[in-house]
């Protein structure tokens, strides 16, 4: 009986999984397939589940008419760079807040928290006229400055709690021996949370990846453009041009799904370790 | 003590790094400014397209080349955002007095423009302009069409023609429908779901309040105001009327009983998709769908016709228009004036026109065998039938506009879908407009 | 004498310390995300239109005002909810199940966590985009799928029928939200230290007294968290209905966060919009302290 519960629990757990495995890959595999299909077959009827004939077209002329490995290495660099920056800034404000208590400790963190509750295009106009202002338009460090800014709240709190679950002896040991608080920091701390860290960069790293107003707004000319805007670009007056859109898509989707499959484990290892009662 | 120096010094950097990457390349920037101004006379143009699409961009920088070519002291930067933010970002741009010299203004934007100050009246460079007096009349009613000053030069009218599936109505014996009435008899006709086929490409979308306000302006005809065409002669909104109940009723008939299901959110893209795939039969729309129709579609399986005509057989219509205009702050106004030139010159202005399918704006182009024949005859046609076919002026001066044809589009589809009455939502509208008149008028 | 001078020194290196890791951070923050916030704020207050900008003056509550008025605004309103809490609630379950499921080591389990985690990240937009080629009424794939299967005899307008098109918006936005729980259930799962599930099972504890007696008291935190930040997000989560609907059709699928944003591209009102703006904070503040005194976990900003 109870042998037959737990092989009934195991295919239960077996039909699942691979439900929604489906699920979840069947709109990557369409977009794919679009992809891979010849304009005149994406909008045959019947639907062609799989491309009668295979071509690269619409990835060739991705690159050939609209210039996609430029707007590839602009992605990469302003989401690593922006990525890296706000980590830096993120650890010092996140370790101070979490280890001193000073007046104010607890307002910054509301006042913190209270960013993510801001709907994004409330400041929309001023932040452009601040920017124009400043002549910080149109390069890609615009980009990553409002990148930056925009995400040191969030990964803030989110180091925050990492560094709430290491015990304060471990530093106060390293600085007994000698380490001044910033070395103690760099040297002791920082391994230890590398899952954490590691978990909280490459949620940056999405972000910026996939942001798309403000660079539509920021950035004018061809050779400062991100990826999610050219995308857009596929969108004109007369229709959606699925082909080189959805070939534009499997590329923008190919980095992050690497990342994630090299990572996951150090993404839910990392938050596992924040998750751990201290 | 040694600590905090170090301390402070790691600090210090952190924030230096990320200020060098804001000032140090703010600074940068500034140089470049500097080396273009001063850098052997060479001056850079900033200009801005809004209904961009790929293929519209390759025209136009092929026609910037030949500028260039043309001007060697002249560069232009052409900048292509995504259609649907394009408009957002020109008014933030200059909202912001970013640097912009030359920007495409629409019908629907100039008002605006012109209210802020944003663009430049041309007067004085259109006094001297020896092609000025071969713009056509829509032409150059379009470009001083705010306060009788010409603040852009259009690159093509828009008028709206009906495209018809002529194999389709020919295997039913139908010839092309002549009012609204029979858009809805032929387009029943036409109508067989298990086939996939409809009569009408409606458009219950982004855009559908033009259709809407088409119907309704052609059922008021006889009283309707053409200087201010949201209103009657005698004040009252157009929405007023028992001839727009008519016309409403009408046209959700029409898509009720001969138009997709799926069309109460189809925008410009579904209605064109679903004409030339052969789902529907009857389309109505601007010049632009011409290009595409010939590129997609057979021939000799669709042609064209003039708008329908209401029940008086008047068709009040507007002409659209989008052009290119200089912003009032410019720094480099000769220049800029000497590329909306090149750009508006005749032969210029016949390869853009041809290649996305626009009215040219010189009589010049009349000539041209190109827009004589097929596609283009209806707008021959109409234009000789002025007072059957007569033109009028859009709201676009209202501050209400551009809100309006939202709440059209949502209405219609409340409408459409028997979420409200006709009456409710013409009183809506009726009240929307008298509304508007009231504050223009403070 | 020696002790005072010990005393301050570190007093002072300390709040040194303290005031160079946070200027950063608030220098940033407040010039870039505070600055611009508070002047939106400000157009709430204000006629600004881009219609007309040389005619920018307070009007005190006039626009909070008008957009009260409008039906549009309410339907968005009620729809926000809608949006929020179903969208919220599949994504928990659904993402829970998963990482009850994914706690235990198995083959290819990595390889699989890959294939299903990835939709976390994707954009929005794109996300939208591709939900809308696939529930396209005329030749989406969802559609023939149904047909093939015999579930539907006539193809659904998923978008375009006000019927459907809420519920269509929120299937994407489920399929898009399930990686988050997932991720962060599955990492609070594997912190729950074994021998406490070994006392349980000592004393004769079932499955399901152990999920919930050990399990989910265990994590109730991340709990907590979560899904109070997701409701913040979705929230504030335009992206996937300005791709798919854009609000339409008859303002079905409006939420506040698209209206505010069709305030501005539409309407050119910063006015309107910044009141839109003000209210969605406000109703996430609300939120935010009930939930928190709800829950009990005084701690607002403990992550």
């Amino acid at each position: 009986m109870k042998h037959r519960l737990q092989s009934l629990g195991i295919s239960l757990k077996v039909l699942f999984l691979s439900l929604f495995l489906i699920v979840m890959v069947f709109p990557l595999y369409w977009i794919t397939i679009t992809s891979l299909k010849p304009s005149d077959e994406i909008f045959s009827i019947p639907l062609q589940y799989w491309p009668a004939h295979i071509t690269f077209d619409n990835f060739i002329n991705i690159f050939n008419i609209s210039n996609f490995h430029i707007y590839i290495m602009n992605s990469l660099i302003v989401s690593l760079t922006a990525s890296l920056v706000v980590l830096m800034i993120a650890v010092l404000s996140a370790y101070v807040l979490a280890r001193y208590h000073f007046k104010g400790n607890k307002q910054i963190m509301y006042a913190f928290f209270l960013t993510q509750m801001i709907p994004a295009f409330i400041g929309f106009a001023p932040l452009y006229i601040m920017m124009s202002h400043f002549g910080l338009l149109n390069k890609l460090y615009s980009l990553m400055i409002v990148y930056t800014a925009g995400l040191i709240p969030f990964c803030t709190i989110m180091l925050r709690g990492f560094f709430q679950r290491i015990p304060s002896s471990l530093e106060e040991a390293a600085m007994i021996d000698g380490c001044s608080r910033l070395s103690a920091l760099l040297r002791v701390i920082l391994p230890v949370m590398l899952p954490g860290i590691a978990a909280t960069f490459i949620f940056a790293f999405v972000q910026n990846w996939n942001e798309l107003f403000l660079s539509i707004m920021f950035i004018d000319q061809e050779s400062s453009k991100t990826i999610p805007v050219a995308i857009n670009g596929f969108i004109t007056k007369f229709n959606i041009d699925w082909g080189p859109m959805s070939a534009g898509a499997v590329l923008s989707v190919i980095p992050t799904i690497i990342i994630f499959a090299f990572c996951q484990k150090m993404i839910v290892g990392g938050l596992t370790q924040g998750a751990e009662k201290g | 003590m040694v600590r905090t120096k170090r301390m402070a010094l790691f600090v210090l950097t952190c924030v230096m790094l990320t200020s060098m990457v804001m000032s140090g390349c703010g600074s940068s920037s500034k140089d470049s400014n500097d080396s273009a101004s001063k850098g052997g006379g060479t001056v850079t143009l900033k200009m801005i397209e809004s209904l961009t699409s790929p293929e519209r961009t390759e025209v136009l920088k092929k026609m910037l080349g030949e500028f260039e070519q043309q001007n060697p002291g002249i560069k232009v930067e052409l900048i292509s955002p995504p259609l649907q933010n394009a408009d957002t970002k020109i008014a933030t741009m200059l909202a912001a007095k970013e640097d912009l010299d030359v920007l495409e203004v629409r019908d629907i934007t100039a008002k605006q423009f012109v209210t802020n100050k944003f663009i430049e009246d041309l007067k004085a460079y259109t006094s001297k302009w020896e092609n000025y007096k071969t713009l056509n009349d829509s032409a150059k009613m379009s470009a001083n069409y705010i306060d009788n000053t010409p603040y852009y030069i259009p690159y093509g009218l828009y008028q709206k023609i009906l495209f018809y599936r002529k194999d389709f109505f020919d295997a039913k014996g139908l010839t092309p429908p002549a009012t609204w009435q029979e858009v809805y008899e032929k387009g029943k006709a036409l109508t067989d779901p298990a086939q996939n086929r409809y009569g009408y490409a409606y458009r219950g979308g982004a855009g559908g309040d033009n259709f809407t306000l088409m119907i309704t302006q052609a059922f008021n005809a006889d009283q309707i105001n053409p200087d201010d065409s949201m209103f009657l002669k005698d004040g009252k909104t157009i929405f007023s009327t028992p001839e727009s109940k008519q016309a409403m009723d009408l046209f959700t008939k029409i898509y009720q009983e001969a138009s997709p299901k799926d069309s109460t959110n189809w925008a410009f893209s579904e209605t064109v998709e679903s004409f030339v795939s052969g789902v529907t039969a009857m389309l109505i729309n601007d010049p632009d769908v011409i290009a595409v129709t010939k590129e997609k579609m057979k021939e000799g399986t669709w042609a064209t016709a003039p708008i329908p005509l209401g029940p008086t057989g008047k068709a009040p219509r507007f002409v659209g228009a989008a052009g290119w205009g200089m912003t009032s702050y410019s720094k480099h106004k000769e220049e800029a004036w000497k590329l909306i030139e090149f750009l508006s010159n005749p032969d210029q202005n016949l390869v853009f026109a041809k290649a996305v399918g626009l009215i040219p704006i010189h009589t010049t182009a009349a000539e041209d065998e190109f827009f004589k024949k097929g596609a283009y005859q209806p707008f021959i046609d109409m234009n000789s039938k002025s007072d059957q076919y007569f033109m009028m002026r859009d709201a676009t001066d209202y501050k209400g506009y551009g809100e309006s044809k939202k709440i059209a589009v949502e209405d219609n589809q409340a409408l459409i879908l028997n979420q409200r009455s006709v009456d409710d939502v013409l009183k809506n509208w009726d009240k929307y407009w008298t509304d508007q008149k009231a504050n223009q008028k403070k | 004498m020696k002790n005072t001078v010990k005393a301050r020194k570190p007093v002072s290196s300390q709040s040194k310390f303290i005031f160079f890791c946070l200027l950063p951070a608030i220098l940033m923050v407040g010039m870039f995300t505070f600055y611009p916030f508070f002047r939106g704020i400000g157009m709430a207050f204000q006629n600004y239109t881009l219609f007309d900008l040389t005619d920018i003056h307070f009007i005190g509550l006039d626009n909070f005002k008008t957009i009260f008025e409008q039906p549009q605004f309410l339907q968005a309103l009620s729809n926000s909810f809608y949006w929020v809490f179903v969208s919220l609630i599949f994504q928990f379950v659904i993402g829970f199940i998963l990482a009850l499921l994914l706690k235990k080591p198995f083959k290819g389990r990595g390889v699989y966590q890959g294939f299903i985690f990835y939709s976390w990240a994707m954009s929005g937009f794109l996300i939208g985009i591709i939900w809308r080629w696939m529930l396209n009424g005329q030749i989406g794939v969802i559609n023939d799928l149904l047909l093939k299967v015999g579930l539907i005899e006539e193809r659904i307008g998923f978008l375009s029928d006000p019927k459907w098109s809420l519920a269509s918006v929120i299937v994407a936005n489920v399929w898009y939200g399930i990686a988050f729980f997932a991720i962060m259930l599955l990492a609070a799962l594997q912190s729950i230290p074994d021998d406490l599930y070994e006392s349980a099972g000592i004393d004769g504890a079932n499955w399901f007294h152990k999920l919930f007696y050990v399990t989910i008291p265990y994590i109730m935190p991340t709990i907590i968290a979560s899904t109070l930040l997701r409701v913040i997000w979705i929230f504030n989560f335009p992206d996937i209905i300005y791709a798919m609907t854009n609000g339409g059709p008859a303002g079905s699928t409006h939420i506040l966060a698209t209206y505010m944003m069709d305030k501005i591209m539409f309407g050119g009102d910063y006015g309107q919009a910044g009141a839109a703006g003000v209210i969605m904070i406000i109703l996430l503040a609300m939120y935010t302290i009930f939930y928190l005194t709800a829950t009990k976990s005084g701690k607002g900003a403990d992550f």
